[in-house]
């Protein structure tokens, strides 16, 4: 049974805690062991309520590529200074490992983690917007992501935005912008365009400059040529 | 079970108080018990057509605000049994309305009555929106012509989203068509959108066709609604309406223009020459 590992509150000879209390982080910009003992010191006498007895963790991120430091004297120099030690981060390997034999520990916490791993996006189609009742004057419809279809009328003054194409199975007679986020390829299709304006990726054509529009009842196309909206019977 | 009906337009001046009092009046010479409500606070107008202005003591505001009950308020119309009228405040404005209040008044409404016609003041603000938000159909009153066509759009958008019914998802409210101030020979002469044109663009059943008429203002300044003038033409235009409304099947009428004796000889003439 596993009750032999179990201990009652009385037995236990330890709790564990957690405490947020403040640790000084001293980052290294430069080695030279005389100008950190001054330095130190100096720092220490300006704030001593501050710094005495103050937890220490030494940064190497700035130094680590200068090689092996004296770690021993380093911890010298803060003990000296009133200062606790409690351990390094952030430098090389080798520079960690010669810490810990001087007796820093080699600490973790509170260091951005090295790999960042972006969170794995399973791949999905974006679902296309269907919109199947009438879209009024003042009404606005947006795809985002993706293309947008309705199977009904578009009154004047309505108007459809969408990232992909648009495809109207109904009169067209209000707005239509397609690739509003700038996709030059989206293209509008419509079987009765009537349309106040359309527009692909920013580039637009007023009613009034949509000229010889196919009147045979075909199905038709608005894509962009360059810098030129065009229609097209599809 | 009582139904709310919002006549509203988008536009003003289409004839939203016209046929809210002429809508009444037909539901209420039915035998329904038939309230109609002013939403127009601050610029009433429905007393005036009604012809009751001279007995307004409390209205729709004092309701609201518990200054006076709903009986106190209510007037009863001398020519329609069952027939009442909510006046508006003329001293208020539109922010006077709560949506609780306008609920308020509409349960209590709704114990008693068979219909209840809110009369939308124009835009498509406050007033408007509380005028339709309870409503279970709406009659969007529209002449033909553009501007009027677009602003019924622009309400026929807003009653499919800003009504409670479409809100708590139970379906949407029934809309209705009515064409005011039909002129069969400005249509004829291209300068009237025909009742195709309109219908191309609202596509929403018809309910009537109201010709334009000089007993629609001989009326409102009469202060007799235009349906009890059962001789006019806009008359029995609303009394065909009031009647496709609940159900019946009226042919529509006063869509041609009436043509001189002499022409319609004529054009007799031609269909035998074929």
């Amino acid at each position: 049974m596993a009750d032999s590992i179990l201990v009652t509150d009385h037995q236990a000879c330890f709790r564990f805690k957690t405490s947020f209390a403040a640790c000084t982080i001293m980052q290294l910009t430069r080695y030279d062991l005389d100008d950190l003992s001054k330095q130190t010191t100096a720092a220490v006498n300006r704030a001593p309520n501050f710094f005495i007895g103050s937890p220490v963790v030494l940064d190497l991120e700035v130094v680590k590529g200068i090689g092996v430091l004296d770690f021993k004297q380093i911890k010298q120099i803060l003990i000296s200074n009133n200062l606790v030690p409690v351990g390094v981060r952030g430098g090389s390997q080798e520079q960690l490992e010669e810490a810990a034999t001087a007796g820093f520990p080699v600490i973790t916490i509170g260091k951005p983690k090295l790999i960042d791993e972006p969170p794995k996006k399973t791949p999905q189609a974006p679902i296309t917007k269907l919109v199947t009742s009438p879209i009024r004057s003042g009404m606005q419809v947006y795809a985002r992501a993706t293309d947008l279809i309705v199977m009904a009328p578009v009154s004047p003054g309505a108007e459809l935005l969408a990232d992909g194409n648009i495809h109207v199975y109904g009169p067209l007679r209000g707005r239509a912008l397609a690739g509003v986020q700038g996709n030059t390829q989206a293209r509008i299709f419509c079987r009765t365009l009537e349309a106040e304006l359309v527009a692909i990726a920013g580039y637009y054509l007023v009613k009034e400059d949509m000229h010889n529009l196919p009147s045979d009842g075909s199905t038709m196309q608005i894509y962009l040529a360059g810098e030129e909206v065009k229609i097209a019977a599809v | 079970m009582v139904k709310i009906i919002v006549v509203t337009s988008g536009k003003g001046g289409v004839g939203k108080t016209t046929t809210s009092a002429s809508f009444a009046v037909g539901l209420a010479s039915r035998g329904y018990k038939t309230a109609v409500i002013d939403f127009d606070i601050g610029l009433r107008n429905l007393d005036l057509i009604m012809g009751c202005e001279r007995r307004v003591v409390y209205d729709f505001v004092n309701v609201i605000r518990g200054e006076a009950t709903l009986n106190q308020a209510l007037i009863r119309d001398k020519h329609t049994k069952e027939l009442f009228i909510l006046p508006a405040s003329q001293t208020r404005d539109k922010d006077a309305l709560t949506l609780e209040g306008v609920a308020a008044v509409l349960d209590e409404l709704g114990k008693t009555f068979d219909y209840i016609v809110c009369d939308s003041p124009a835009g498509i603000e406050r007033g408007a929106q509380l005028a339709m938000y309870f409503a279970d159909s709406a009659i969007v009153v529209t002449n033909p012509e553009v501007s009027s066509v677009r602003d019924s759009d622009r309400m026929l958008g807003l009653l499919s989203s800003k009504t409670k019914r479409a809100e708590e998802g139970k379906g949407q409210i029934s809309e209705h068509l009515l064409l005011t101030r039909y002129s069969p020979k400005r249509v004829a002469n291209g300068d009237m959108l025909s009742l195709a044109d309109v219908n191309e663009i609202l596509a929403i059943p018809l309910l009537g066709v109201i010709p334009e008429s000089q007993a629609v203002l001989r009326a409102s300044n009469s202060g007799v609604p235009v349906i009890v003038d059962s001789e006019s033409d806009a008359g029995q235009a609303y009394t065909d309406a009031v009647a496709r409304y609940l159900g019946e099947e009226v042919p529509f009428r006063f869509l041609q223009e009436k043509s001189h004796w002499l022409k319609r000889l004529f054009s007799f003439k031609e269909k035998e020459a074929v």
